[in-house]
């Protein structure tokens, strides 16, 4: 059988920019023949193939907030991913986006994987933040960027498969430091009764 | 017909043997008992007439008395019957009248007893000579007087016993075929076994008699008793001793004598064990026989098989009868006939060569001339030991009181014992009131062990590895005068290395030790969070460099001194630019390096892991595994320990009975129960376990122990212990596997028996470390709860839709619906009424131990939340954490739990670790998250925003 690897991946990004709707896209697109517990959007899970390996996302949500950014570093604790999701209606959502980058770049794990999605590409009559100035600051900080939209269901499968992409085959000799990422070996561990 | 004739028979003989016993009486016995013995010997001969005398009268009233009877029914001419005749259904009686008679009789001729009577009077006698001449037909003037008393005093009895005999065979023979026939049968062979069993005392008497005529006297005064027969001389069948240069072997009824020129080795036969079967050095002209008693073990060597076969028979039967206490009737049967005296016996015994036990008494069982089986050794200076023994050696179960030289008191051992010493699970109870409950070996404090002195006077309690007698390796002292307790390592008996002293007042320091002295630097954590690192002494003033962190963060660091009356002085830096107080270094940890917890308690898993390598033997599992004895009725029942009368039945659960059941519960359900039983109970070897384990962990962490420094060492151990109980399980089964010759399905993995352990083990084995590992949890977490307390008090003055709509819950989350108003109420006043069913199931988190249950907990409020919530919109929704997080907040500032931070802790610690990254940690994650926030936020929120009305 096929290893599976957990991955957990943290979403970020402002009050109503869609963080949720992108995972409820992702997760339900392809429904998972393991049902897995959720809360509610809050938490979700979904397992991709990626190369000789299944990857199991545990997406966990973060509130959007500002009177809560302070509680985030519990949240993106051993992520192996973060979401940073903004607007592209929104310039102050990019701006926030900023923020989450340098916090991560200083208090967040290692190695995360950062994936930048401008999300309600649908709307692009109302862009606020141009393509351009999104790739450009992806790239400065080494991120994967997609624009995506939820509704419409653009880019939310390349956006985890970018994300699959980027971690790093597990060397079955070399202790991954990131406590996320475990090799799970028996089947009890993916049909674990869970209540 | 036959019966009158008979009768009239007996009658006959009866009365001849009446008038003879009557002159007898006169002409002899009376004239001997007024002999005026004026030696001792003179007087035990006097004794032994007296008693002849008495028996002789005993069986004189006994003819008389029947005699009598039957004449007089003879007389009165009524019809006699077979039931008339007395001899013949009194057998028993005349035989308890003639045996001890002649029994007395022989001992009067062992001890020359009639010679000396004739010489005592031998004037008188002479004159007398005539009188005895009409008793016997062949009495010449030439015959000696004794040899007529001997003739007198036996030769008429034993010639009616004779009569009897023929009476009643003729009887028999006349009666024809019928039932009686058979009784009269029997009962003439009853007096014709009387018969040989006289002629067999006598020659008895006589052999004995000429063998002491024939010692010397050095060797008859030693050996000479009335009562002492020979029953085989080397003499007379040639047997040779291999034992130092014996030159004779006597065999008699009570002792085995080796004679070796005049000095005279005896063996009670009660002791002596007779081995034919020895192949030792098979020399061809050999024949041996191998006799061991407790103390000397040697050959008897014989020319011929015959001659060995006889002493063999004889020596067998010696003993035989020698253990029965009483001599066969008649004394021998036919050679080959009679069985083996047993190969076990109980006897008492005192060793007298040099060795461990000179001069101790041993009573109980042996087995081959060792202490085997159940016994009592008493000691000439008082020491004694009731248990079990093997092979002449304590072994198994055994008390030993040990009586201390000057007072009254005893040392009093309860203890395993192996080859004569000390080993495995004891109790001691000291005559200085100090208790030891641990392990032994060689008779020395080893391995684990728990010493405690309750009493007054300076006690203490130390918990912790011993090592020949002495406090060795990690162990935890408790000075209960000083209020202190030392956590750390030992080295004969001395505190040295790493060691940890947590005091009364909740000060605590980490130091390392130099046979009992401290040296270098360490850490001292004080109770108001100032941490110092640095020199200091026992009383804890700062000597020499240093640095003290105070708990606002300024920092003073340099050089400290303690001029006595002069307070401290210092020539330092103080820093107050503390860029934020340093968490970490109030709520430093300590032990984790230095104690690795695999190494911790490593004497108590040493025990059980050499039991399970043991096989599991039955008999071992209490030595192994230390005794079960816990409620207080069977503490009562203990005291019958002393006496050794446990009764197996009711002192274990069988282990085989154990493992019969391990191997039937190997599924998940059923392993649980089957589990949780185990701890529970006292008998089972993982119960005893938990049960040690507890008591290792409270006596680190529980009173002075609870310091929040150590919350990190008590919570790895706990989770350690989980992990040995899971290996300790699979050792067991596997053993009980391989005893059904079954192999062990699948082997674990490290991580796979880690996860078995947090999965089965930890939630069944946590509540007995709850109470003191929850209380570090609170200790560590105390600032946090007071402030996070302060911030639900704040918030509960809010009314639920004020709360609501401070914590930016969406309008259309608001549960208005289950808001119902009395009249006079208004909707902005109501509290406590919205998600009422989530807030209740949050506050069921205290309820339960186990963290598996907190996070079902959680999920289900989580659950309560969202059906609410589904209630109110009217439709399916899914709440993202935006949402979700101020409802959970809301919730958990209204269930008001009061150490939730604690809870959090201890869950995230001791929770199955696969749950990392999943809905649980989520969940957690998000309860952690309000908490957080509730204690720094809320009130910075409300004092700047809000005012409460």
């Amino acid at each position: 059988m096929m290893a599976i690897r957990e991955l957990k991946v943290c979403l970020l990004g402002d009050t109503g920019v869609g963080k949720s709707s992108i995972v409820c896209r992702f997760v339900q697109d392809h429904f998972d023949h393991n049902i897995s517990p959720t809360i509610g959007a809050s938490f979700m899970t979904k397992t991709v193939p990626c190369g000789n390996e299944l990857h199991k996302f545990l997406i966990w949500d973060t509130a959007g907030q500002e009177r809560f950014h302070s509680l985030a570093p519990m949240y993106y604790r051993g992520s192996a991913a973060a979401v940073i999701v903004y607007d592209i209606t929104k310039q102050d959502s990019f701006h926030t986006l900023k923020k989450w980058v340098k916090e991560l770049k200083e208090h967040g794990p290692e190695n995360i994987v950062m994936a930048i999605a401008g999300n309600k590409c649908d709307l692009s009559d109302l862009r606020e933040v141009t393509m351009k100035d999104a790739k450009e600051y992806a790239e400065s900080i080494g991120a994967i960027v997609v624009e995506t939209s939820a509704k419409n269901a653009i880019n939310i499968e390349e956006l985890f498969q970018g994300i699959s992409q980027q971690i790093p085959p597990l060397n079955p000799h070399e202790n991954s430091n990131n406590g996320a990422i475990r090799l799970g070996k028996q089947t009890t561990q993916m049909s674990r009764p869970c209540c | 017909m036959w019966v009158t004739e008979a009768t009239e028979c007996l009658l006959r003989t009866e009365e001849t043997f009446s008038a003879c016993l009557a002159r007898i009486n006169t002409i002899v016995l009376e004239p001997l008992l007024q002999a005026e013995p004026c030696d001792q010997k003179g007087k035990d001969n006097l004794k032994l007439l007296m008693l002849l005398n008495d028996h002789f009268h005993a069986l004189w009233d006994l003819t008389e008395e029947n005699h009598r009877a039957l004449k007089q029914k003879f007389s009165n001419s009524e019809s006699l019957c077979l039931q008339d005749l007395y001899i013949l259904w009194k057998g028993d009686l005349f035989l308890s009248i003639y045996i001890p008679y002649f029994v007395t009789f022989a001992n009067c001729v062992v001890v020359q007893g009639f010679d000396q009577a004739a010489k005592n009077k031998s004037e008188f006698w002479k004159t007398h000579k005539t009188a005895l001449k009409q008793f016997l037909a062949d009495f010449t003037s030439e015959t000696s007087m004794p040899v007529a008393f001997h003739t007198v005093l036996h030769k008429p009895i034993r010639e009616h016993v004779q009569q009897y005999a023929f009476i009643l065979t003729k009887l028999s023979e006349v009666i024809g075929e019928s039932p009686e026939r058979e009784r009269v049968t029997r009962a003439a062979h009853q007096y014709t076994k009387l018969q040989s069993f006289i002629s067999q005392v006598l020659d008895e008497a006589c052999l004995t008699k000429t063998l002491w005529k024939s010692l010397g006297h050095k060797l008859t005064d030693l050996l000479c008793v009335p009562e002492r027969r020979l029953l085989e001389d080397s003499k007379n069948l040639p047997i040779f001793a291999s034992l130092g240069r014996t030159d004779r072997v006597l065999l008699f009824d009570d002792v085995l004598v080796l004679i070796q020129g005049n000095n005279v080795q005896s063996f009670d036969l009660k002791l002596v064990w007779v081995d034919a079967t020895c192949s030792e050095k098979p020399a061809p002209e050999k024949h041996m026989l191998r006799i061991v008693t407790p103390e000397e073990a040697f050959l008897l060597s014989a020319k011929e098989p015959k001659i060995r076969a006889v002493w063999q028979w004889k020596l067998n039967q010696a003993v035989r009868q020698a253990l029965n206490g009483k001599r066969d009737f008649p004394l021998w049967g036919e050679a080959g006939e009679g069985s083996e005296p047993p190969v076990q016996r109980v006897f008492k015994y005192t060793f007298q060569a040099e060795s461990r036990f000179k001069n101790a008494a041993y009573e109980g069982e042996w087995y081959w001339g060792k202490p085997h089986g159940k016994g009592t050794l008493k000691w000439s200076d008082g020491r004694n030991h009731v248990g079990d023994f093997k092979e002449g050696l304590e072994h198994g179960f055994g008390i030993c009181l040990v009586p201390l030289l000057s007072e009254d008191r005893y040392d009093c051992y309860k203890c395993h014992w192996c080859e004569g010493k000390m080993r495995g699970y004891g109790i001691c109870e000291y005559g200085n009131g100090m208790v030891y409950k641990g392990y032994f070996k060689e008779n020395l404090r080893q391995g684990f062990g728990i010493l405690e002195k309750p009493s007054a006077e300076q006690p203490f309690k130390y918990t912790g590895q011993w090592e020949n007698d002495k406090k060795h390796g990690y162990g935890v002292w408790d000075d209960k005068d000083r209020g202190e307790r030392y956590i750390g390592m030992w080295y004969e008996d001395h505190r040295h290395g790493q060691g940890i002293v947590v005091t009364q007042s909740g000060i605590c320091y980490q130091r390392t030790f130099h046979v009992d002295k401290m040296v270098g630097s360490g850490i001292l954590l004080l109770e108001d969070d100032s941490v110092y690192k640095g020199n200091f002494t026992q009383d804890l003033t700062f000597v020499g460099k240093g640095k003290l962190t105070f708990s606002n963060g300024f920092t003073l660091e340099g050089t400290f001194s303690n001029k006595s009356g002069q307070g401290l002085q210092t020539q330092g830096i103080l820093n107050t630019s503390s860029d934020q107080q340093d968490d970490a270094m109030m709520k430093v940890q300590l032990g984790l390096d230095e104690f690795p917890v695999e190494k911790r308690w490593q004497g108590i898993y040493d025990q059980f892991l050499e039991f399970i390598h043991a096989g599991c033997k039955e008999e071992m599992e209490e030595s192994f595994t230390g005794f079960h004895v816990q409620t207080s009725k069977e503490l009562r029942k203990s005291q019958e320990y002393l006496f050794c009368q446990r009764d197996p039945e009711d002192v274990s659960v069988k282990i085989e009975d154990v493992l019969e059941e391990l191997v039937e519960h190997q599924n998940q359900e059923s392993l649980q129960c089957y589990l949780q039983k185990a701890f529970k109970s006292s008998l089972h070897p993982l119960g005893k376990l938990l049960k040690a384990l507890t008591l290792t962990f409270q006596a680190t962490y529980s009173g002075i122990g609870a310091n929040k420094h150590l919350l990190n060492m008590a919570q790895e151990e706990v989770k350690h212990y989980a992990k040995i109980m899971w290996e300790f399980y699979r050792g067991l089964l596997q053993q009980a596997l391989e005893q059904k010759g079954q192999p062990l399905s699948g082997t674990e993995d490290g991580e796979k028996s880690d996860l078995n352990a947090y999965r089965m083990i930890l939630p069944l084995i946590l509540p007995c470390f709850y109470p003191e590992l929850f209380m570090l949890y609170m200790l560590y977490h105390e600032k946090e709860d007071d402030l996070y307390c302060q911030g639900i008090m704040d918030l509960s003055l809010f009314p639920d839709l004020k709360l609501l709509e401070f914590l930016d819950v969406q309008k259309h989350l608001w549960p208005l619906k289950d808001l119902i108003l009395t009249t006079n109420q208004r909707r902005s006043l109501v509290k406590d009424k919205c998600f009422l069913s989530a807030t209740e199931c949050l506050q069921k988190l205290i309820t339960t131990v186990d963290p598996r249950e907190k996070l079902e907990i959680l999920q289900k409020t989580y659950e309560e939340i969202e059906s609410t919530v589904t209630r109110v919109m009217e439709r399916d929704y899914k709440l993202p954490m935006d949402d979700l997080l101020p409802l959970l907040m809301y919730v958990v500032s209204r269930a008001r739990i009061q150490h939730l931070g604690a809870e959090i802790h201890l869950i995230r610690d001791l929770m199955d670790p696969t749950n990392e990254g999943g809905m649980y940690d989520f969940l957690l994650t998000a309860l952690e998250s309000c908490y957080e926030h509730i204690q720094k936020d809320m009130r910075l929120h409300q004092r700047e925003n809000w005012h409460v009305t």
